[in-house]
């Protein structure tokens, strides 16, 4: 899940300067949006998947959708009952990853902090460290 | 009105007590403007999570839910189902940057985001719309609550309860808010779970009932237990009975004479008894609104042994009088058309899949666009703490929703005379009244009345203070009166309060018939063609313009208003004019499957056509609404 796509993408650039410009700033937010919001869509189509799926199997398999268990029908068996332990199990796994995604973006950011206050300290503003930055991603 | 009468009444009375002291006494911690309009954004995740979900279980969730189980089986699932699913997709596109954004409402949001006071005014008026939509059944629950508990008229209810609440918001603010509906949601969490575990040792279990009806396909509940109508005192030539509704019905001697005739005589074909209603004096009989049409109606003497043979004419009118009926009900669908799914809710107008898919959209979007829990983002203190706080409201209600539709089933089964009179809202307070012990059942529907008061009383008070919030803070502070005063501001939120109140409470009145359940379905439909595009795209795509955000609001909310009161009145039978294409009343009573996808392409293809006006900082936006708050990045970028 996840991975170093977005972060090697802030990487590339030389973002060590005092102040960044204004396409640094884009290609940053892209790039924190990007994960962030591939994780979203990930998760939304699982559910809009089993959401969207239902009133069809309703009605094109109605033998399955109305198959009696423990005096249930699987349709409201799923609907009333099931459906609700599903999102919690896909907020959960939302919420877990998209921490993991910011906890990355913040590590990255400690670094690029101590980097800049070295190269202020150093009047050296420079992309050397562009390296690490994309080997800590 | 006998002692056990009372109890449920004493209940009710001790839930408002704790609900205004509760209010007044979070007032005495709440000084500052900010502490009154989003609690310091200091408040715990556990304490916020409960606060949403007490003021998201309205009384659509507590009573509507359930009644409409009870009315049309599986099709309405959806409504609690998807209440609960749309705080996932609230989670996934709009927790997170809407509390990083940092405002105090959603008005804000649309001003801070494009950089334009005028496209808050736009954005001011759906607060109005949605609140005014999603207070009208809060006020149907509060009248019909006191009329099945105490038999007071319908406005009564509604004046007594709506004037505590609009009181009990106009002194509070929202710090009061918070720790009140905190403990209304676990009131909420008790009352619809806790009688249940009566009812069902008593009246069989949810899966045991659901078997019987899925075993028997054609059949339909029957009426079992006499319905009690206590006969008051009589004017000349007319009875006034006293209906367990809490309704009242009258009937000439004349016609009570033959239906105990009738009675008398034969079971089954009789006409029934003829009954008047008490204001129509001779207007057209509403036999079929109470008594079931071709069904035997017997009048016995209270006094007597249930099952005891009916009295002759001369039966003494002056004291009470139990009257029973038998019979298939009128007005509940076949065992066969409940439990499964495209049932007569969805196939009234033809295309049931397209209703439902619909309806599924209305409310799964219209939950990231109800402008009362949006705001209570802002109250936690970082984006991290406001997905946790929706985890465990998305488990504090999911758990809430399963016991629901336990009650309609039970319902079906156990009171079907609720058919008979449409006020199958009304399940969850007349259920455990049904039980053969009166002291029990009266405690049990006294905790569940309580429940339902807890209801509509958070809802209607996030609500009341979200609107008057936007009067306050957005028109009177923003628009009005720019250089206001802080005290001045609350002096507006205290006048909006109450007037927002008595409008919210003349409404209420108006749709004594219309579904709880189905009603909030419309408030999320507006909400999901207005605010939720706003916020979708706001945040996840810079190329985002305010005439593009605005016309799409506007186009995809004021349509879905416009098709939802007219069907609206179709359903109250005054429509201006009448359309009969079967799809098109379909597509206006659910509008979220097109309005939705107008909204959003709308404000695209204005947005493409006004490149002109997308904010210059609109990167720096970008970051504020998804860079973690560690980052720091958009501190920096202001610095320089």
């Amino acid at each position: 899940m996840g991975g170093s796509y977005g972060l090697a993408l802030m990487a590339d650039h030389n973002l060590l300067d005092k102040h960044l410009t204004e396409e640094q700033y884009e290609r940053l937010s892209h790039s924190v949006m990007l994960r962030q919001s591939k994780l979203s869509l990930r998760i939304a189509a699982i559910f809009l998947a089993m959401l969207l799926g239902l009133p069809l199997i309703n009605r094109y398999m109605p033998g399955l959708a109305n198959t009696t268990v423990a005096g249930f029908t699987l349709s409201w068996l799923f609907l009333a009952v099931l459906f609700y332990p599903i999102t919690w199990l896909l907020s959960w796994f939302f919420i877990k990853e998209s921490n993991r995604i910011e906890a990355d973006t913040a590590a990255w950011q400690a670094e690029i902090d101590q980097a800049r206050k070295f190269n202020r300290q150093s009047d050296n503003a420079g992309g050397a460290s562009g390296s690490d930055t994309g080997d800590r991603a | 009105m006998d002692i056990t009468g009372l109890i449920p009444l004493l209940f009710v009375i001790g839930m408002v007590i704790a609900t205004v002291w509760l209010g007044v006494w979070a007032t005495k911690i709440s000084k500052t403007s900010s502490d009154f309009f989003v609690a310091a954004r200091s408040v715990s995740v556990g304490w916020n999570a409960s606060a949403i979900s007490g003021e998201y279980l309205s009384a659509a969730s507590f009573m509507g839910v359930a009644g409409l189980v009870m009315k049309f089986g599986y099709d309405p699932l959806w409504y609690p189902a998807c209440y609960a699913a749309g705080y996932l997709f609230l989670l996934l596109f709009i927790a997170g940057p809407l509390r990083r954004f940092g405002a105090y409402t959603i008005p804000d949001f649309a001003e801070g985001r494009f950089d334009s006071p005028g496209f808050r005014k736009v954005a001011v008026t759906f607060v109005l719309f949605i609140g005014f939509f999603y207070t009208m059944p809060q006020m149907k629950g509060a009248g019909l609550t006191m009329q099945q508990i105490m038999g007071w008229p319908y406005w009564v209810g509604i004046a007594v309860v709506g004037s505590v609440i609009t009181f009990n918001v106009a002194i509070g603010g929202m710090k009061g808010i918070t720790f009140v509906q905190a403990f209304q949601y676990w009131a909420k969490m008790f009352a619809i779970s806790a009688p249940l575990f009566v009812l069902v040792s008593v009246y069989g279990s949810y899966h045991g009932r659901l078997g019987e009806i899925a075993g028997d396909p054609a059949g339909k509940p029957v009426q079992q237990e006499p319905a009690k109508v206590k006969v008051l005192s009589l004017p000349a030539g007319t009875h006034v009975l006293q209906l367990p509704d809490g309704g009242k019905a009258s009937i000439s001697e004349k016609d009570l004479r033959a239906a105990t005739a009738g009675a008398e005589t034969t079971s089954t074909g009789t006409r029934g008894l003829m009954i008047r209603t008490a204001e129509g004096g001779s207007a057209p009989p509403v036999a079929s609104a109470d008594v079931p049409p071709g069904g035997s109606l017997q009048v016995l003497n209270e006094k007597g042994p249930d099952g005891a043979a009916p009295p002759a004419l001369s039966v003494n009118f002056a004291t009470p009088t139990a009257v029973s009926f038998s019979g298939a009900v009128p007005g509940a669908p076949a065992n066969k058309a409940w439990i499964q799914p495209f049932g007569p809710f969805t196939s009234k107008n033809g295309y049931p899949l397209l209703y439902t898919y619909s309806l599924i959209i209305a409310l799964v979007c219209g939950t990231a666009g109800l402008p009362h829990i949006l705001v209570r983002f802002y109250t936690n203190p970082d984006g991290r703490a406001a997905k946790r706080t929706t985890f465990w409201v998305m488990v504090l209600i999911g758990v809430f929703y399963m016991f629901t539709p336990i009650w309609g089933t039970l319902g079906r089964m156990i009171i079907p005379h609720l058919y008979a009179t449409g006020k199958t809202d009304a399940v969850v307070i007349d259920l455990p009244r049904a039980l053969d012990n009166k002291l029990l059942g009266a405690i049990l529907s006294g905790i569940t009345s309580a429940g339902a008061f807890a209801a509509f009383m958070s809802t209607f008070s996030g609500l009341l203070v979200s609107m008057s919030g936007a009067l306050a803070h957005d028109i009177y502070g923003k628009m009005l009166r720019p250089n206001s005063s802080p005290e001045q501001r609350m002096g507006a939120f205290k006048v909006a309060a109450i007037m927002f109140g008595a409008i919210a409470m003349f409404l209420g009145y108006l749709v004594e018939k219309f579904d709880i359940a189905k009603m909030v379905g419309w408030a999320f439909a507006i909400g999901a063609a207005s605010y939720f595009p706003l916020l979708l795209m706001g945040s996840w795509w810079r190329g985002l313009t305010k005439f593009g955000a605005g016309a799409g609001m506007l186009l995809g909310g004021l349509l879905s208003v416009g098709a939802i009161v007219y069907s609206m009145l179709i359903e109250k039978g005054n429509a201006p004019f009448v359309v009969n294409s079967k799809i098109a009343l379909t597509l206006m009573e659910q509008p979220a499957i097109w309005a939705v996808p107008l909204s959003l392409i709308t404000m695209f293809v204005v947005s493409k056509l006004t490149t002109t006006h997308i904010p210059r900082d609109v990167n720096l936006k970008m970051l504020r609404l998804h860079a973690p708050e560690e980052l720091g990045l958009s501190k920096n970028y202001i610095e320089h």
